[in-house]
Order: structure tokens, then C-alpha cells, then sequence
């Protein structure tokens, strides 16, 4: 099959996609409630679309397209209120989280559908353990060479973004040590990774995708796992790093960081990215999942170290103009303070120190999840 | 020969025990029969009026136990209610009054009319307003199955056993007791009782709740903690002819509302849920005599006829309104079927108070006998065509 043309978008524009954990109010535990939410949802339009996920016991939900941070959080505010109260009527709780804190996944099931089944044949065990929660944020770009440029100029972004929405810190009931281990699970397939280093469109689709297609590996751009991949027939960039974080609230500001540092990244000021850049992405991804915001990361061009926390604190100013001209200096303020006060691993970490049973993350973040938290 | 004798009554409960308990694991295998469902045909063989194989006589240590394991059941079923859904969508309680008073209606004119006295009819209608909390429960435990269907059948069942109690209670003080014939009073102690039994369940919840809290903060594994104070409960509400039901479920809501928790594996109370299970099912069938079987087969079919329908039309009359097909609602009708083991330890309980009910009530011995064995199966198919049972093979 050949890859898609690369269909123009407007550039800076964004779109986000978060998967929900589906769980029992009596037990906290994973519940494959997604077909009756399903049915119940689709009685009324809802904001975004909704489908099944893998498993049933996850719902993904999508916003439109979106030029602000304003209007993106908007419509994620109205979904999940949409959710949250199909969720009271059929007695399903809804949640983010990047995993489910002591889920056990010989229990989970698979939703039927055609090439879920087909995944889960493939990939066993594996399928099942997949059953983690992930943000992707779409950003537009104007042609497919902008996409590739975005895509590696970010290369050294990414711990941001997964030391900023990392809330999985607790597996199969116990503290996993990472901030995010939900990209652990990821790691398995075969597929995962980054992207290989081409930065023409053309050279992309000839020198790699084709003829990985004629190995028969794969059939479209959606065997690719990778960290940050092209998705030419929406014609975006597609970041796929971040854990669902806790709040739809989190979700839009972590789009506005990503559209805002594009934004910087497309003035140029930067030299080009490079393929020695990613000597040190493996480190610098493991600090992020391992340690969050202490990770300490190398530079790729000076090999200088520095904390996650301070080098986003000092990205967060350096993109300050650019997230002026687009309206949302307020979602840079509240990665401002998940810089200065911790993500949301460590506040789940929080509530089992304080609160005890694990049972009790899930019921910290059922509350985060339906309560507005102030937008500034 | 009488050494033999009593050999023979020493040892014929745990033999039956074991005989129902391989019957139920072949038929599982070979039948694909739910387990509950052979425990009852096994216990109505052994019988003492059928095979005879069990002694007569029911109250003693079996009774006891067999109200333990139902306090167990009740005690789990309790814990997976949801007060807040009841709150959230007040359809799911709307639903449940009306399915019950639907069916206590229907059966007391079936009763009437197939010729029993007002004060049996009464308490047959009272009864069968009920669903059995243990037969749903098992089998949705063996099947692993959730969803809609599994989720309301529990609710439902929970709630029409409470109503069931609080207008058993009015029948047997009006009606058999005449304790003042005054409608009124026989509502006010039937409201005392439950009221009284309820705190006690909330009472011993919330106490045992802060106590674990206090001991042990993660403990992941209350099981013994909430074993031993259903035991309790369900000893000193019989002693002090309060509801056990209702005690033991409040019991479970209390607990599980002040956040102890109670988690999958520990389902079912293991090993120890799973031999009192196979207690619970045969004690039941053996109290049923095949005479009076036979005697009330006729009403006992129509009243099972009436009854299920006013539930699968009242279920399903609410299914859109509160959030699910109707489909979906037929089949929680289909599934509230069950009735037995709360109907058999309901009349036991009042045998002790010097009242026979279950010999003057023959429908009501074939309801129980048909309802025990059919029951386990009409819910097992009803989760499979909801398609909330897990497609993984059991390992």
C-alpha cells in the first residue's frame, strides 16, 4: 500500500485525542463498560468524537481542529462533562491516568472489532498489557518536508512533554519508580521508537516507507509506534509521548506548549536538527520516564546537563511571544507551576502515601477527572 | 444396626457435600451447567422426605451455617451497591419499586385465584417480589461477567430483597400474628425491625472500617476481618429476631461507603465462600418436600409465569430512561429471576418464630425447587446474550 499524500493543513493548528480508563465505583478496577457507554453516548451529538478502544474498558475521545488553546480546552471541558455524566448514569467512573494503578491484564478484554482482533492475535500478551492511556496531539503543518522538519527540531523536547503529563507511576499495584511507565509498555512493540532521520517528504516516501511496505512489515502509517509520527492524510505531526494526564484541563495546556514551541521551532532560529541529535534521545527519554521533572538531561549540541524542570522553565520563556500571539500564555502559566510543583505521578504518589490503599490513586484521579480546575 | 444409623447422621452432611460439590465440578466441565444449579438437584435428592439420605430436622448447625453463607453473599452483594448511582440515576430505583410491586400484585391474583387464603397469598406475593442475591451473584463471579446487565441485576436484586423483607414483615405481623390488626402497627414494627437491623450492619461497617484503618492502613486483604463480623452479625440478628438480610447488606454498603476495600480477589471468599456456596444450595433444596412439590406445581409454574413478566415488563418499561436498550432491559427482567435461597432461609426464619409456613405453601415449595435449578441457568444465559461474560476459557 503507498503512503498517502501529504494533505495541507493550516499550520499551528491543533487537534487531541485522549484515552480513558473506563473503571468500577465499587472496586476501582478496570471495567469493560466501553460498549454501554457507547450506546448511551450516541443518543445525543457529542462535542469531538468518541470510539472504542482495544479494549473495553478504554474510551478514546477526539476534539475537532482548533486554532486556540482557548476554544481547545472548550471542547474538551464539554466532553468530558458529556462523559462524566453518561459515566452516573450507568454507574462507570471515567478517568485519566497513563495506566490503571493494579489492573491485572489477564482480566482485560478485547473490544470486537475486525483489526483489533487481528492486533491482539499478532501481539498477545502484549495487546493486553497495552492497556495504558495515552494524549496524541495532532499539530498541523503546511506541507509534508514542514512536518519532517518539526518532527526531529522537537527530538529534544520530547522528555518535556513526557516529564509534563507523566501520571503512571504505579503498575499492577505497585510504585514502578518511573513517572511514566506507561511508555515502558510501548517500548515492547516492534515498531516503536523514533522516526527515521529523513527530512524531505519525498526522500521519506521513496528511501523509507515504500520500501518498508515492500518488506511487508507494514501497510500504513498506523503500524508505526513511534514517539512522534507523520500523519499525512490529516496532515499533522502526531505526538504521541505525553500519559493522559489527570485533567482535559492539563491535556489542552500540554497542546498549547506543543503548538506554541512549533511555533518558535518554525522561525528558524535554531540550527537544523541533525542525526547525531539523537545520540543522546534514548538518555534523555529515560531520564523524563524514569525521573520526570528531576530527570537530568544532556544537550545534544553541548552535552551540557540539565535538570528537565529548569530547561522547560527556561523553554516556557523563550516561547513566551509566540504563545502571546496565539492567546495562550495562561496554559504556559499552568505548565509553570506542574514545572515548579510536580506532575501528576507525584501527586498520585501523594494520595497512596496519604490515603493508603491503592484503590485510592484510582479515586484521587476519578475526583481530578470530573472537577473543573480553574483555566487561566 | 443403630451404631450405623448414627454413623451414617454424623457423617451425611459433609458426605452430601462432597457428592454435590463432584456433581456440580462434572456438570461444569461435561454439561456446562452452572455449579449452584447441581448443589440444588443434589441437595433435593438427598433430601429427608426424598432419598432420606439427609437427617430431618433443619434447625442446628446446618441452618446456621446456611445463614452464614447467605450473610457472606449478602455481605458481598451489599458491597457492590452504589448509593451515588442510585442517586445519579434514580430510574435504577424507580425501576426496582415498580418491578416489585408489579410482581407482588400478579402473584397475589394468580394465588387468589388459584384458591389459597389471603394470608398465604400474601406472603407468596411478598416473597416473589424478591431475587435471590446469592444465585446472581455466583454465577456473575464464575463468569466473570460485567457490564449493564450484570451491574443492575445486582442492584435490582438488592433492593427488591429489602422491599421483600419490609413487606414480609408487614404480612406475618398482620396477617399471622394479628398483633393489633392495625395495618399501621404491623408497618411501624416491620419498619422497626428493618430500621434496627440496619443499624446494626451500618454500625459494625463503619466500626470495623475505622478499626482497619487504625490496625493496618494498606492492608490489601480484609477478607478474615469481614468474614468474622458477618458471622457475627448474622448470629445476633437471629438471636435478637432482627433481619439478617438486611443486616448483613448494610453490613457491605456500610463498608464499602467508608472505603475498606474488598478487592476481586478476594471475591467470593475464596475457598471459604465456595464451601459454604455448596452448602447454602444443597440446604436449601433438601428443606423442600417432593410432595408438597407436586402439590403446588400448577400455581407454583403460573406464579413463576406472572412474576416474570411483570419484571421483564417493568425492567424493561424503564430501560431507555435509565441509559440502556431495551434489550438490554428485557434481559435484566429475564435474569431478576432467582428466588430460592432467600425465600427458603425467609421461612426458616419464621419457622423458628412457631410458624410453618413452607408446609402450608405448596406453590411456594415447586417455585423454590424450579426457581433454584432453572434460576442459575436462565442468569448464566442471560449474561452470555448480554454479552458482558468474558469470551477467555475459563483456565
Amino acid at each position: 500500500m503507498a503512503l498517502d499524500a501529504f494533505t495541507p493543513s493550516r499550520r499551528g493548528t491543533l487537534g487531541v485525542e485522549l484515552e480513558l480508563q473506563l473503571v468500577a465505583p465499587t472496586d476501582f478496577d478496570l471495567v469493560p463498560a466501553s460498549p454501554d457507554m457507547l450506546a448511551l453516548l450516541v443518543r445525543r451529538p457529542f462535542p469531538g468524537t468518541v470510539t472504542p478502544e482495544i479494549t473495553q474498558s478504554m474510551i478514546e475521545i477526539a476534539t475537532g481542529i482548533h486554532e486556540s488553546h482557548a476554544t481547545l480546552a472548550a471542547e474538551l471541558i464539554q466532553m468530558r462533562d458529556a462523559l462524566v455524566a453518561a459515566g452516573d448514569r450507568l454507574n462507570v467512573g471515567v478517568c485519566g491516568g497513563g495506566t490503571h494503578p493494579f489492573q491485572h491484564w489477564t482480566e482485560r478484554r478485547i473490544f470486537e472489532k475486525p483489526r483489533f482482533e487481528r492486533v491482539s492475535a499478532l501481539y498477545g500478551y502484549l495487546t493486553r498489557q497495552f492497556t495504558v492511556f495515552g494524549q496524541h496531539v495532532h499539530l498541523g503543518c503546511a506541507d509534508g518536508d514542514e512536518a519532517l522538519f518539526l518532527l526531529h527540531a522537537l527530538n529534544r523536547y520530547v522528555p518535556h512533554f513526557i516529564a509534563l503529563a507523566a501520571s503512571s507511576p504505579f503498575v499492577q499495584g505497585t510504585d514502578t519508580l518511573f513517572d511514566s511507565s506507561r511508555l515502558n509498555a510501548i517500548s515492547a512493540f516492534p515498531l516503536s521508537g523514533r522516526a527515521p532521520f529523513l527530512m524531505s517528504w519525498n526522500e521519506f516516501e521513496t528511501r523509507y516507507f515504500d520500501r518498508m511496505a515492500h518488506t511487508g512489515i507494514v501497510a500504513s502509517m498506523k503500524d508505526f509506534y513511534w514517539d512522534i509520527r507523520p500523519k499525512p492524510e490529516y496532515g499533522t505531526i502526531e505526538l504521541r509521548v505525553c500519559d493522559t494526564p489527570l485533567t482535559v484541563e492539563r491535556a489542552a495546556a500540554i497542546a498549547a506548549y506543543l503548538q506554541a514551541l512549533c511555533a518558535h521551532l518554525l522561525e528558524r532560529e535554531a540550527p537544523d536538527p541533525v542525526e547525531d541529535d539523537y545520540l543522546v534521545y534514548t538518555h534523555n527519554r529515560f531520564q523524563a520516564c524514569r525521573f520526570g521533572l528531576e530527570g537530568v538531561l544532556v544537550n545534544p549540541r553541548t552535552y551540557e546537563r540539565v535538570t528537565i524542570r529548569d530547561d522547560i522553565l527556561a523553554t516556557l520563556d523563550r516561547v513566551r511571544p509566540n504563545a502571546a500571539a496565539l492567546g495562550s500564555l495562561g496554559a504556559l502559566d499552568e505548565l509553570r507551576m506542574i514545572a515548579l510543583a510536580g506532575n501528576d505521578a507525584a501527586e498520585l504518589r501523594r494520595a497512596r502515601a496519604e490515603r493508603g490503599a491503592i484503590e485510592n490513586v484510582v479515586a484521587t484521579a476519578l475526583q481530578r477527572f470530573r472537577e473543573s480546575s480553574p483555566i487561566t | 444396626m443403630t451404631f450405623s444409623t448414627e454413623l451414617i447422621a454424623e457423617i451425611a452432611w459433609p458426605l452430601a457435600l462432597l457428592v454435590a460439590w463432584l456433581a456440580g465440578e462434572m456438570a461444569f466441565r461435561w454439561l456446562n451447567l452452572p455449579r449452584i444449579a447441581v448443589y440444588a438437584m443434589t441437595g433435593f435428592a438427598l433430601a429427608p422426605t426424598q432419598l432420606g439420605f439427609l437427617p430431618a430436622g433443619t434447625s442446628g448447625p446446618a441452618l446456621l451455617l446456611a445463614n452464614i453463607a447467605f450473610g457472606l453473599i449478602l455481605f458481598e452483594a451489599g458491597y457492590r451497591i452504589n448509593l451515588r448511582w442510585l442517586r445519579a440515576n434514580p430510574w435504577i430505583a424507580v425501576t426496582s419499586v415498580v418491578e416489585a410491586g408489579l410482581s407482588f400484585a400478579v402473584v397475589y391474583i394468580v394465588a387468589s385465584v388459584a384458591g389459597l387464603a389471603s394470608t398465604a397469598a400474601l406472603l407468596l406475593a411478598a416473597l416473589a417480589m424478591a431475587t435471590s442475591p446469592a444465585t446472581i451473584l455466583r454465577v456473575v463471579n464464575e463468569q466473570r461477567s460485567a457490564g449493564q446487565v450484570t451491574e443492575r441485576l445486582l442492584h435490582l436484586s438488592v433492593l427488591n430483597c429489602v422491599l421483600s423483607v419490609l413487606a414480609f414483615k408487614i404480612v406475618v405481623g398482620l396477617a399471622v400474628f394479628h398483633t393489633s390488626g392495625s395495618l399501621l402497627h404491623a408497618v411501624r414494627g416491620s419498619a422497626f425491625v428493618l430500621a434496627a437491623s440496619a443499624m446494626a450492619g451500618a454500625v459494625a461497617g463503619i466500626a470495623l472500617s475505622a478499626l482497619l484503618r487504625h490496625l493496618e492502613p494498606a492492608q490489601r486483604d480484609n477478607t478474615l476481618a469481614f468474614a468474622i463480623t458477618v458471622i457475627t452479625i448474622v448470629a445476633l440478628t437471629h438471636v435478637l429476631q432482627l433481619s439478617p438480610v438486611v443486616a448483613a447488606l448494610t453490613f457491605g454498603l456500610a463498608t464499602r461507603h467508608r472505603r475498606s476495600f474488598f478487592g476481586r480477589s478476594q471475591r467470593g471468599f475464596g475457598a471459604l465462600g465456595d464451601i459454604l456456596a455448596v452448602l447454602l444450595f444443597v440446604f436449601v433444596a433438601a428443606t423442600l418436600d417432593w410432595r408438597h412439590v407436586v402439590a403446588g406445581l400448577g400455581t407454583g409454574l403460573a406464579v413463576i409465569g406472572v412474576r416474570q413478566l411483570a419484571k421483564i415488563a417493568s425492567v424493561g418499561a424503564f430501560s431507555y430512561v435509565s441509559g440502556i436498550s431495551l434489550r438490554k432491559g428485557l434481559l435484566v427482567g429475564l435474569g431478576t429471576a432467582p428466588v430460592s435461597a432467600f425465600v427458603v432461609l425467609m421461612l426458616e426464619q419464621t419457622r423458628h418464630l412457631g410458624v410453618h409456613l413452607v408446609d402450608d405453601l405448596a406453590p411456594l415449595a415447586a417455585l423454590a425447587l424450579l426457581l433454584e435449578i432453572l434460576g442459575p441457568v436462565i442468569v448464566r444465559r442471560t449474561l452470555v446474550a448480554a454479552r458482558e461474560v468474558a469470551r477467555a476459557p475459563e483456565a
